[in-house]
């Protein structure tokens, strides 16, 4: 329970806020790279402002405010030109720094165009997403996460939410709601649309613990039947701060997405890398994505598969949650421990720090650390319930997704017995970062 | 503004109960997140100051003991 100032403060993404603030310290996927390649210049809203983005035919890509400085026309329907972005209007072009380059019907030798400058983001392309960074400079480096960078077949699951990011990041740091809202209520959607839930997600938690790291908290938990030396606690998975979740299993890895559009819209996207032991590199000219069902026919939450459930539990507390009437347990000690980071990086910002996460030393790549046997459920179990009971399922490239995971697993069976070793692809490796001696913040049992 | 007017009273005591300072340098505290242990009201309190993280138990004028068992 917060008060409604907390909550307030917390949830805020405009400029000038103190969250908001630290929110443009990062860089965030705003377009698929395959956008900008069937259509030059897109309309982009990020924490509750609007930018022009585009690329130019040779490639290099360009962010600016929405409003021509000139009298404020959107530049997102602007022409696009190799030396920048030109307003429908009366034709002002500003280049990928956001300098005024012309003014067609104004006298040459002028200061005015100097007076127009846009102010000009950052823009660069990694795994198929396009990524911008609208704050303040010196940006810092756009971070190459494992997922962005490993070998793997991709694809990239969406939907826009209707509801605040910081509820969804919660769910992030909420160990327990698995065994209920993927288990036990998928069982009871199940009973009724005739099909089985998968028995893992049911699993009874024993006890939960969540570490800060370099990039956010490590959450990690024991199930019933597992003990301290499995993955799932050993090596847990990170909430990436301050909009990110890694997650995976079965030679799946994911990156949840949750980029805060405005206060009460959300662009949830699943980016998923399949890469199991055994795997043979497909080619992917484009990374494919595919919107996800948030609503059926008569409007109510689509729930017969995982994050169709995760994403009714986010929208349902509310565009933005009221957090001054609601009840936390010990068990949402995760949550608590998620504010006091929002909270921190609040107060570094207003030092003139960094905010937790910030990259400025060139890297290949990041790994985050993700447990492998997720769930103690088997690796090819959890692939197969991951394609059936999951977004996945709704992926035009589900068939293909099957076949990755079934001839990888068949070559691994060839591998083994002829003695070889099989291809692992390099990157998205969990490894086990729990210090001896460190003790879970919360025992459950 | 309360949304749900079902758990006002817990608002209310929430905003009179939520501690204000911190206990190891006095300063306004940053985060006191309200949560319940059984019957106990618990904060999850954060100082920016001292960055002092720690729990607050509210326990009224009672003072409670427990007996072995014998």
């Amino acid at each position: 329970m917060l008060t409604a100032e907390q909550n307030d403060e917390l949830t805020a993404v405009e400029a000038g806020t103190r969250m908001g603030e630290v929110l443009r310290r990062y860089w965030y996927p705003v377009a698929f790279a395959r956008e900008l390649a069937e259509f030059p210049v897109k309309r982009v809203e990020l924490l509750g402002e609007f930018f022009a983005l585009w690329r130019s035919p040779s490639g290099r890509y360009g962010i600016i405010p929405e409003p021509c400085p000139h009298r404020k026309a959107s530049m997102a329907y602007g022409v696009v030109e190799e030396d920048g972005l030109r307003c429908p209007y009366h034709g002002w072009r500003f280049d990928t720094d956001g300098v005024c380059t012309d003014q067609p019907a104004e006298k040459d030798n002028t200061n005015f165009q100097n007076r127009v400058r846009a102010t000009a983001g950052k823009v660069e392309e990694l795994g198929g997403l396009v990524w911008a960074y609208v704050g303040p400079d010196p940006a810092p480096l756009l971070p190459r996460f494992d997922v962005y960078v490993m070998d793997g077949f991709r694809d990239i699951g969406w939907a826009d939410l209707p509801c605040n990011y910081v509820q969804i990041m919660e769910n992030a740091v909420d160990p327990h709601h698995v065994e209920y809202l993927h288990g036990r209520y998928f069982e009871f959607i199940g009973a009724h649309e005739g099909f089985t839930a998968p028995a893992s997600f049911g699993k009874q938690h024993q006890r939960i613990g969540f570490d800060a790291f370099e990039y956010g908290i490590i959450k990690r938990r024991i199930l019933a039947g597992a003990s301290e030396e499995n993955d799932d606690w050993k090596v847990g998975h990170p909430l990436v701060f301050p909009y990110n979740m890694r997650v995976g299993g079965g030679g799946i890895h994911q990156m949840q997405i949750r980029v805060p559009i405005n206060r009460t819209t959300t662009r949830f996207m699943l980016y998923t890398v399949h890469a199991p032991e055994g795997y043979e590199p497909l080619e992917q000219p484009a990374v494919p994505d595919y919107e996800i069902p948030v609503f059926d026919e008569r409007g109510r939450h689509v729930v017969n598969y995982v994050e169709g459930q995760d994403i009714m539990a986010w929208c349902t507390q509310g565009p933005i949650t009221d957090r001054t009437t609601e009840h936390l347990g010990r068990s949402d000690i995760g949550v608590a421990m998620l504010r006091k980071m929002f909270k921190q990086q609040m107060a570094a910002v207003e030092n003139g720090e960094d905010p937790l996460g910030t990259v400025r030393e060139p890297h290949e790549r990041i790994d985050l650390p993700c447990e492998k046997d997720k769930f103690h459920a088997g690796g090819a179990q959890f692939a197969l319930d991951f394609c059936d009971m999951g977004s996945t399922r709704f992926s035009p490239m589900l068939d293909t997704i099957r076949k990755v995971h079934l001839s990888a697993a068949d070559r691994v069976v060839k591998d083994k017995a002829a003695g070889r070793p099989s291809f692992t692809p390099e990157g998205g490796i969990g490894t086990a970062t729990l210090t001896p001696g460190t003790s879970a913040q919360v025992d459950s049992e | 503004m309360i949304g749900d007017r079902r758990f006002a009273a817990d608002a209310d005591a929430h905003r009179r109960d939520q501690p204000r300072y911190c206990p190891a340098c006095a300063t306004a505290l940053d985060l006191a997140s309200e949560f319940w242990e059984g019957d106990e009201r618990r904060f999850y309190c954060w100082c920016a100051s001292c960055e002092w993280t720690g729990e607050v138990t509210t326990t009224g004028a009672t003072a409670l003991g427990h007996e072995p068992e014998h």
